[in-house]
């Protein structure tokens, strides 16, 4: 593969992961747990946008109309469940979020079935560009995200609610005393990461199938991106996004017959791919126990 | 139906294991391990793949619950100074890759194929038709063993550094106690257990593949180990045969409700997976919470 092709792939690969790592990274610092069952939201974004475009709906109304839907769920899950644990320790949040995982995947399987889907008329058209190949749907997924990134961009350094949002993931107490009303902040905030990491889920769907382990498959690098960012930093786990791309990109397309003990050319099995996040975010871990760019609010 | 009653008491002899194995790392010594079916596979995989290369059953058993518990120890060196969520992620990343290498390297595992013909213990010396009950016995026989062993251990002064490091963290530490190694200690312990379980798995069904290794069985252990009560090792037995039971028997319930099977089977997991929430909101010490020592007068403390 040249050197075009994996930076492309990479990015698109960036652009659907940054969705998805950025809610993780932000309920993470607001709400101190990380959330197993982050993966899920997007896994019920993609089968929403499925259903709504199988029932004759535009993509481009269904896919955001799917992002609503699931910040909404996103909100009424956290009323139901993670509101009544709020000052649990990390330990029964934890738990908490992996019954949640189990629970939504499973709802989401009983009513879909096992089958993998994909969006009808998505007939992708292939471009070569500067030596590469990128497809128009690969082209979508890329605007759409930056469009989407560069959104929430403005509303945290912009907005009331970007401000009190930075407030909260600074100092709760602080921020409780300043009047600001920590209880609604939390629902919108779950309203964007749900709609967000919908919409994260429904790219990859355009892209690739929608499947059940699309949750699953999703949450290692999400939270590998999360990490390397430093926890707590939304631009960080943008770039922790593009950092897991590229790493899996290169990581697969590299001859690793220049090792010593390698006879012959030696490439890494693709079904190692999943691996390459994690096994990025442990070295990461252990050097960097902060990720690679301080988060504004670590541990 | 005593083939029935005899799987359920072999299946249930075999989880509760695991159970009391990670009830350890979580209620006693407070360690989350979200990898519990990755140190299962472990066991599994070693054990069948020792056997079926004509290493003795009790070898087998022994090596799948060594590595597993080495592997434990090993991956808890470099990342047990994590904090509980970076740790939480870890062993989830760790379980996954160790299930990607089962799939991926034919040349040892046989990749999705599986091991198949691995061989059950005790078959040359019994006599058919008694030897699934034999080998019940002997799941029994081990599981006991078992929770002895680690009943021992909570009670000896190692156990009560446990504890103390699960409460008071930074207090253990600087009253002198070693508590990162004591940690890694506790986990291998956890990790042996869980891997004697997943070797006893593989020489009961005596075919095993990657398929049986997915995410969804280590929340189906952290759901019998919620069930029971954390910190209560006796307990486990308890949720380990209520979700053993509900598993198994709406299996039968395709004969009585016209639903499609697949669809059971996702409203199964939809059941354990409110079980765990209901848990955690309503109960978060389980039905039957460990039994706390006495406390001096006023030195009142909460036991999470």
């Amino acid at each position: 593969m040249n050197l075009t092709q994996i930076l492309i792939n990479s990015l698109v690969r960036a652009s659907e992961l940054g969705l998805i790592a950025m809610g993780v990274t932000l309920v993470f610092s607001l709400l101190r747990f990380a959330n197993f069952a982050h993966g899920e939201l997007a896994l019920i974004g993609a089968y929403l946008a499925y259903a709504l475009s199988a029932a004759g709906l535009d993509l481009w109304l269904a896919i955001p109309l799917s992002a609503v839907a699931t910040g909404f769920i996103a909100v009424a899950i956290d009323k139901a469940l993670f509101a009544r644990v709020r000052t649990a320790p990390g330990l029964v949040l934890l738990v908490a979020s992996m019954g949640l995982s189990l629970f939504l995947k499973n709802i989401v399987g009983a009513i879909w079935g096992t089958k993998s889907y994909s969006f009808e008329g998505s007939l992708a058209r292939s471009f070569s560009f500067a030596g590469g190949f990128i497809t128009s749907t690969q082209v979508t997924i890329l605007v759409v995200s930056v469009i989407a990134m560069l959104c929430f961009h403005l509303l945290l350094s912009h907005t009331r609610l970007g401000r009190a949002m930075r407030a909260l993931a600074d100092d709760s107490e602080l921020a409780r005393a300043r009047g600001i009303r920590v209880e609604a902040i939390i629902s919108r905030v779950w309203f964007i990461v749900g709609s967000y990491a919908a919409l994260g889920g429904a790219l990859i769907g355009l892209e690739t199938v929608i499947s059940l382990e699309l949750g699953y498959s999703v949450i290692l690098p999400a939270f590998a991106a999360a990490v390397l960012g430093g926890i707590g930093s939304v631009h960080g786990a943008m770039l922790g996004a593009l950092i897991i791309g590229l790493a899996e990109n290169i990581v697969l397309a590299i001859d690793w017959s220049f090792l010593p003990f390698a006879f012959g050319p030696l490439y890494i099995d693709t079904g190692y791919k999943l691996a390459v996040a994690f096994l990025v975010m442990v070295a990461v871990l252990i050097l960097r126990p902060r990720g690679l760019f301080q988060g504004t609010s670590g541990d | 139906m005593t083939d029935i009653v005899l799987y359920f008491a072999t299946m249930i002899g075999i989880y509760t294991i695991a159970a009391i194995g990670l009830n350890f790392q979580y209620g006693i010594a407070g360690l989350i391990n979200f990898g519990v079916v990755g140190f299962f596979a472990i066991g599994a995989y070693t054990s069948g793949l020792l056997t079926l290369a004509g290493v003795p059953v009790w070898a087998g058993l022994l090596a799948g619950a060594l590595m597993a518990g080495l592997v434990s120890a090993l991956i808890a060196l470099p990342t047990q100074r994590l904090n509980v969520h970076y740790w939480a992620i870890t062993t989830v990343g760790l379980a996954e890759v160790i299930r990607l290498i089962l799939l991926n390297e034919d040349w040892l595992t046989r990749g999705s194929f599986g091991l198949v013909g691995i061989p059950r213990p005790l078959d040359a010396i019994v006599p058919a038709g008694y030897q699934t009950a034999a080998f019940c016995g002997l799941v029994w026989l081990l599981a006991i063993a078992c929770y002895l062993a680690l009943r021992l251990l909570v009670s000896s002064p190692f156990g009560r550094v446990l504890k103390a490091v699960r409460e008071e963290n930074d207090l253990a530490l600087s009253l002198g106690k070693p508590v990162f190694s004591i940690k890694v200690r506790a986990l291998a312990i956890g990790g042996l257990l869980i891997g004697l379980a997943g070797a006893l798995y593989a020489h009961y069904l005596t075919f095993i593949s990657p398929a049986d290794f997915l995410p969804t069985v280590t929340i189906i252990i952290w759901a019998m180990v919620m069930i029971g009560g954390r910190g209560n090792l006796a307990a486990s037995v308890v949720g380990v045969a209520v979700v053993t039971v509900f598993l198994n028997s709406t299996r039968f319930l395709k004969d009585v409700i016209a639903l499609d099977p697949q669809m059971i089977a996702s409203l199964r997991m939809v059941v354990i997976g409110l079980l765990i929430m209901a848990i955690v909101v309503y109960r978060p010490d389980g039905l039957f919470p460990e039994r706390k020592k006495e406390l001096a007068d006023g030195d009142t403390h909460a036991g999470r």
